[in-house]
């Protein structure tokens, strides 16, 4: 193994190919002879400090994600900007809140790329922080502890041989990593008791990060979605729908939102029946209406039919109103996101799916979208395949082998018939899977996503997943696992990830759909499983509001609202003159394995996405001509104007 | 997949009445070129549209000509939907191929299909047929609404004309057009002044220019100028190349000013032991090197899939790339990826972008060092490797004058037996294989992961592979140098037409479109790239496009192609006009015509 410092290497690679020197605005000013430019710099080298370009040109390694990336950033700026503060080198970066619980020295880091590193381990409430001292650039390691999932010791009192002892963390964000303890140092049982502690914090009766993160952002982000201004935005109340407030205590549906759209014509009577012959009360409610031709889009969980196939007249009249309320269709789909035989399996358990006869008009189509389970299994293979390196030999076939493409491409292509149903045959689709949490907000996430250009936004973006996951009650505590010791926990599940896997998906065919880049996914990914934010905290609203996470914590969108350009697309400005609705090709032959999210701690991954850096390059450039013609021309107005006013 | 989806084809109700209806004396009758003559043609013939199992398709009447298969839609309207969005080409419509492209043809019956051999004869009804081309395209016709004998007499005029049995059979000998060449910057490495100048280009010295294949008299294989070690006389040249295979001698290509430079031979022939011959040649090398530093010799017999591998990896590849029913299409989509490995394409791209950069790091270490290339005969992995090795370290190969010049040098004059390889003509000695195409792909690879390096576009690099099996350009219609030299001296004289001329094919505004707006002309670094697998893409553009249901509405890559195109343009406006001073006027002219064809414009856009 080559023991040089990563970013020696780096540095190496870079001079190799002169990738960042070339495309970095430096070139781009000698080009243009601008010296204006450098003032701008700050607001414009996005590609410098997005993630992936970081690792190259800043003192940081792999083992960054992005949330540390701008951080270490940002304290670079205030270091700069306070220069008599100046911060020991094994003092960790701290957030406002974060205190640092423990230290060791004299630990190795194993770096599975560039070998081993010895240094200094922090670890504070929030994170684990590591900073090597025998090489010139310190190899620095910033883990967020929400991301970890397990905590192992490696090697006993009996281990032999260098760096056999020590510790192994295993994070749910595609990596793991292990640190070396000297034995006669009597480090490791600190680290690993202050590690489980703040990793797993709820198992030890402690708060999570949120709840202590006290930094101020110029926006507060649990003001992006309002429901009922969101209701209005596409139109409702109408004739034919209606904002109800029923569930203002969570008392019909203790997992849904306060705040709901039903058919007008529906009476509160009808809800409380229909609500128990759905599962949990998840009676169907408005997610999306089509502006013009009044398509719905309703999600809902599967009804309570049973071995002995039970029906509900009121159930049936519901769905009913729901297919009344859209005139320009006399019939009406119904999605069960599972496969037929899961359905048919989950009569067994009382429940089931919509036989056609007991909902006439309504046609049910089945989906083929695997549980929870299967999600999971696909992913721990996934990880296999591209962590710590990349199987090379037969990656082709490894990736085939994990299904988890196929399983992009099932999602993909529901959201899609959904798409069609709706624009196409202006017909409204009920959405449901067995409790209409997981793949329901898959389906009615991405649909929607394809059909509003609005949730093309940063902020629409934002709102989709308040509403169609937040509020609708996806069980983030139960599928991430927030703080909890419980690796192997059968409710955790990687749902959230593929919905943001198929957006990545989309936005690779539809490059200019969109306002947000692939920095702000990553960005969304990385906090939802850090705990620093509150955004993702608790199961339903209603637990958010009993923990007061509102009050209490401060929201993701917060953050990244107040760092706007880091995520803006550059291609979007043609977007204004865009299609409505986008049909992305669910063909396998499409989809492609998200290397810059799952593979990203491969440091030969890092060359990635040059095009948007050379947009982003001649954008400024454009910006930049356009206001030296705005300035020449001024200066000429100004010179007829003089020569007007004082004629010799 | 999504079944609504309309694919531009018109469908027909398919029953006699309706047909009666359309007069298909209003149909346009293909266009002929200068010396081209009519074989056979069908009317009322069905174009069954790509994937639709038999269930879509178009009415019209299809041609069998001594150049091309025509097919022309009696529904007129089809053309303008493709005109604005797609490539047009001066010489083939839309629903017409060359020739020279057609692999097989099958006689579809109820239930089997038949291949059809060359210069077979076909006695019996033809229903349908089905045609796939080299560069992936299929055509599937259905006679069932044709005369009587309509398929077997197209079917019959295929088989004959398809498959000349010898190369002055080609069209390009009929081809009587006078050519009128516009070509500049493009140096063909026929005469001794390319060479000199590439020579001098490169500041490589100790080499020299030899006249001792004049007249190919030393090997018919070699171009009439050479570059050979200064210190090695014309009559050792003579007697050594009798030792190597194909007569191919170390030949010079390219070279750096340090003293190293890049040398390609063949092997010594498998009949003679004595390596005498070779280590002679080998010893001028070492003495041309500024430090007299023994070359590398890099053997590309041995690591390097063969031309026969190459093939049957091509033939797989194309299998995957050419579902003949929506259930074909959706089995492979099942299991894309595994199928896709177990056509080792994209292992051959990944071996030949790493055995390039093991020559690369050779002549780019601190003691540079003269890489010697070595294979079998000399003229197919060496055109590969030695074209990659000079695009990862010469700038100037990755212009668009460049890489022509590179492909002339490396390729045509160089001998890479384009004839056989493309199978241009049948039953050839040496078999056919797709080099040219692998050499594309791994350009292609290249220009993802360096897409400022490269004053050109994909669209041009499928071209290239589009305009190969085009039989009227002479550039990759030969063996060997001297073949072409026979054929233009020869009792019927073929006019030499550069394939590298685009306005023989092409209008402007679709040459614009082979321009990478990305291109930074200051990017001059060598190129390093990702070469695993993992990091390797499917070229979707070249091997997809024939499969509307793959195509992404209003979306892909061409969204940003045109976006920059927007750009670079409104930069250079404004450039303009700072320059000329003259900064009235609107800013943006233009934006809004910009953003009109945007809205067009679908991922399969400029082919």
């Amino acid at each position: 193994m080559d023991k040089r410092g990563s970013v020696e290497l780096l540095n190496l690679e870079r001079e190799n190919t002169n990738y960042n020197k070339n495309l970095s605005l430096d070139s781009f000013h000698s080009d243009s002879k601008s010296s204006s430019l450098n003032s701008k710099q700050e607001t414009t080298s996005w590609g410098k400090t997005s993630p992936s370009k970081s690792y190259c040109s800043s003192s940081s390694t792999s083992t960054e994600n992005v949330v540390s990336t701008l951080e270490r950033r940002k304290v670079i700026k205030a270091t700069n900007a306070e220069s008599a503060v100046s911060t020991r080198p094994d003092e960790p970066p701290l957030l406002p809140g974060e205190k640092v619980s423990g230290q060791a020295r004299e630990v190795t880091y194993l770096c599975p790329y560039y070998g081993p590193a010895r240094g200094v381990l922090t670890v504070t409430n929030y994170k684990l922080y590591f900073r090597s001292v025998d090489r010139d650039t310190p190899n620095v390691v910033d883990v967020p502890l929400g991301v970890v999932s397990r905590i192992e010791k490696v090697g006993g009192a009996s281990s032999r041989g260098e760096n056999a002892y020590g510790i192994e963390v295993f994070c749910k964000d595609m990596r793991n990593l292990r640190f070396a303890h000297k034995q006669e140092n009597h480090s490791r049982r600190d680290v690993f008791e202050k590690l489980q502690q703040y990793a797993f914090p709820l198992s030890h009766k402690i708060k999570l990060f949120a709840f202590e993160y006290a930094e101020v952002f110029p926006e507060n982000g649990w003001n992006v979605y309002e429901p009922i201004a969101e209701l209005k935005r596409m139109g409702v109340n109408n004739d034919m729908w209606k904002i109800t407030k029923i569930n203002e205590n969570y008392e019909v549906c203790d997992s849904y939102p306060a705040v709901w759209a039903i058919p007008a014509q529906a009476t509160d009577d009808d809800i409380r029946t229909v609500a128990s012959f759905r599962s949990r009360g998840r009676v169907p409610v408005l997610s999306w209406i089509h502006t013009e031709s009044q398509a719905t889009i309703t999600r809902c969980s599967q009804p309570l039919v049973g071995v002995s196939g039970k029906r509900c007249r009121e159930d049936e009249r519901y769905i009913q109103l729901i297919m009344d309320a859209n005139a320009q269709s006399h019939k009406m789909f119904i999605m069960d996101a599972r496969p037929s035989a899961n359905a048919i399996a989950n009569k067994a358990k009382g429940g089931g799916y919509e036989s056609e006869d007991a909902y006439q008009n309504a046609e049910l189509v089945f989906l083929d979208i695997h549980n929870i389970h299967v999600m999971r299994e696909s992913l721990r293979k996934l990880k296999e395949l591209c962590f710590p390196n990349i199987e090379e030999t037969r990656w082709l076939s490894g990736v085939e082998s994990t299904y988890w493409l196929k399983h992009i491409k099932c999602i993909l292509a529901g959201a899609v018939r959904i798409v069609d149903k709706v624009e196409n045959h202006k017909t409204s689709v009920l959405v449901h899977c067995s409790d209409g949490w997981d793949r329901t907000a898959q389906l009615t996430a991405l649909s929607m996503l394809m059909l509003d250009p609005y949730y093309r936004t940063i902020k629409g973006f934002e709102v989709l997943i308040e509403k169609e996951w937040l509020s609708f009650g996806h069980k983030f505590q139960q599928r991430i696992g927030h703080g909890d010791d419980h690796h192997s926990d059968a409710d955790r599940s990687p749902v959230f990830l593929q919905f943001v896997d198929c957006v990545w998906q989309i936005t690779q065919q539809f490059p200019n759909a969109f306002e947000f880049n692939e920095y702000f996914l990553i960005t969304i990914l990385d906090h939802l499983y850090s705990c620093r934010f509150g955004t993702f905290l608790c199961n339903s609203e209603r637990e958010r509001i009993q923990e007061g996470v509102k009050e209490q914590t401060v929201s993701l969108w917060s953050y990244t609202n107040s760092q706007f350009d880091l995520y803006r697309n550059p291609l979007y400005w043609a977007n204004t003159h865009q299609q409505q609705v986008l049909i992305p090709i669910a063909s396998i032959r499409h989809i492609k394995l998200w290397k810059s999210y799952y593979c990203r701690w491969n440091p030969s991954m890092r060359t990635q996405d040059p095009v948007y850096q050379r947009i982003r390059e001649l954008l400024v450039l454009k910006e930049q001509l356009e206001r030296q013609v705005e300035e020449c021309r001024r200066e000429q107005q100004s010179r007829i104007s003089r020569s007007n006013v004082s004629p010799t | 997949m999504n079944d609504s989806k309309d694919t531009g084809f018109k469908s027909y109700i398919l029953d006699e009445g309706s047909l009666e209806s359309i007069s298909l004396n209003d149909l346009n009758r293909p266009k002929l070129l200068d010396g081209e003559t009519l074989v056979t043609e069908a009317q009322k013939v069905m174009m069954y549209a790509p994937l639709s199992d038999r269930k879509k398709g178009t009415l019209g009447i299809l041609t069998v000509t001594t150049f091309k298969l025509s097919f022309i839609s009696a529904n007129d309207k089809e053309e303008e939907i493709s005109d604005d969005c797609y490539q047009h080409s001066l010489l083939l419509g839309p629903y017409e191929v060359c020739l020279s492209s057609i692999d097989t043809i099958y006689q579809v019956g109820e239930r089997s299909k038949k291949k059809l051999l060359p210069g077979q004869n076909v006695s019996t009804k033809v229903k349908e047929l089905l045609i796939i081309c080299k560069n992936m395209r299929v055509f599937e016709f259905s006679f069932k609404f044709a005369d009587k004998d309509s398929g077997k007499n197209i079917a019959n005029a295929l088989l004959h004309h398809a498959y000349p049995k010898r190369h002055p059979l080609l069209f390009a000998y009929d081809y009587k057009e006078p050519y009128y060449k516009t070509l500049k910057d493009v140096k063909m490495f026929r005469g001794t002044e390319d060479w000199k100048r590439e020579l001098q280009r490169t500041g490589c010295k100790n080499w020299r220019i030899s006249l001792a294949n004049q007249n190919f008299h030393m090997s018919p294989l070699l171009p009439q100028s050479l570059v050979v070690p200064a210190s090695v006389t014309d009559s050792s040249l003579n007697q050594a190349v009798e030792h190597f295979r194909n007569r191919c001698c170390p030949i010079w290509v390219w070279g750096t000013p340090d003293g190293a430079a890049l040398v390609r031979m063949s092997d010594i022939l498998p009949t003679i032991t004595d390596r005498t011959q070779e280590n002679i040649m080998l010893e001028h090398v070492r003495k041309s090197h500024a430090e007299k530093r023994q070359p590398y010799i890099i053997d590309l017999s041995k690591d390097c899939p063969s031309p026969k591998d190459i093939q049957s990896s091509y033939i797989k590849l194309r299998e995957l790339c050419i579902p003949d029913s929506i259930r074909v299409f959706k089995t492979q989509d099942f299991k894309f990826y595994g199928l896709l490995d177990s056509t080792k394409w994209l292992q051959h791209v990944s071996t030949c972008l790493l055995k390039a950069i093991e020559g690369a790091n050779e002549i780019c270490r601190p003691n540079p060092t003269t890489v010697v290339l070595q294979e079998g005969n000399g003229q197919d992995m060496n055109c590969v490797i030695s074209s990659l090795i000079q695009l990862y370290l010469d700038p100037y190969w990755r212009t668009v004058s460049g890489f022509q010049s590179l492909i002339q040098k490396e390729w045509v004059a160089l001998g890479h037996p384009f004839s056989a390889r493309l199978g241009l003509v049948a039953n050839q000695e040496t078999d056919p294989s797709p080099l040219l195409l692998l050499f594309l792909d791994c350009v292609w690879q290249l220009l993802q992961q360096f897409p400022t390096a490269f004053q050109f576009t994909e669209t041009y690099l499928t071209t290239v592979w589009d305009s190969a099996f085009i039989s009227i350009f002479d550039t990759f219609l030969f063996n060997c140098e001297h073949d072409r030299f026979l054929a233009q001296t020869g009792s019927s004289p073929i006019i030499l037409r550069s394939v590298w001329d685009w306005k023989e094919q092409f209008l402007e505004k679709d040459i614009a479109l082979f321009c990478n707006p990305l291109y930074d002309d200051a990017y001059l670094y060598r190129l390093k790239p990702n070469v695993a697998v993992a990091f390797l893409d499917v070229w979707t553009q070249c091997y997809s496009r024939w499969l509307p249901d793959l195509e992404i509405r209003n979306g892909g890559k061409p969204q940003i192609d045109l976006c920059n195109r927007f750009i670079t343009s409104e930069i250079h406006v404004l450039r303009q006009k700072l320059l000329s001073g003259d900064v009235n006027g609107t800013l943006n002219g233009g934006r809004e015509e910009n953003l009109q064809l945007l809205k067009k414009v679908n991922s399969f856009f400029s082919i």
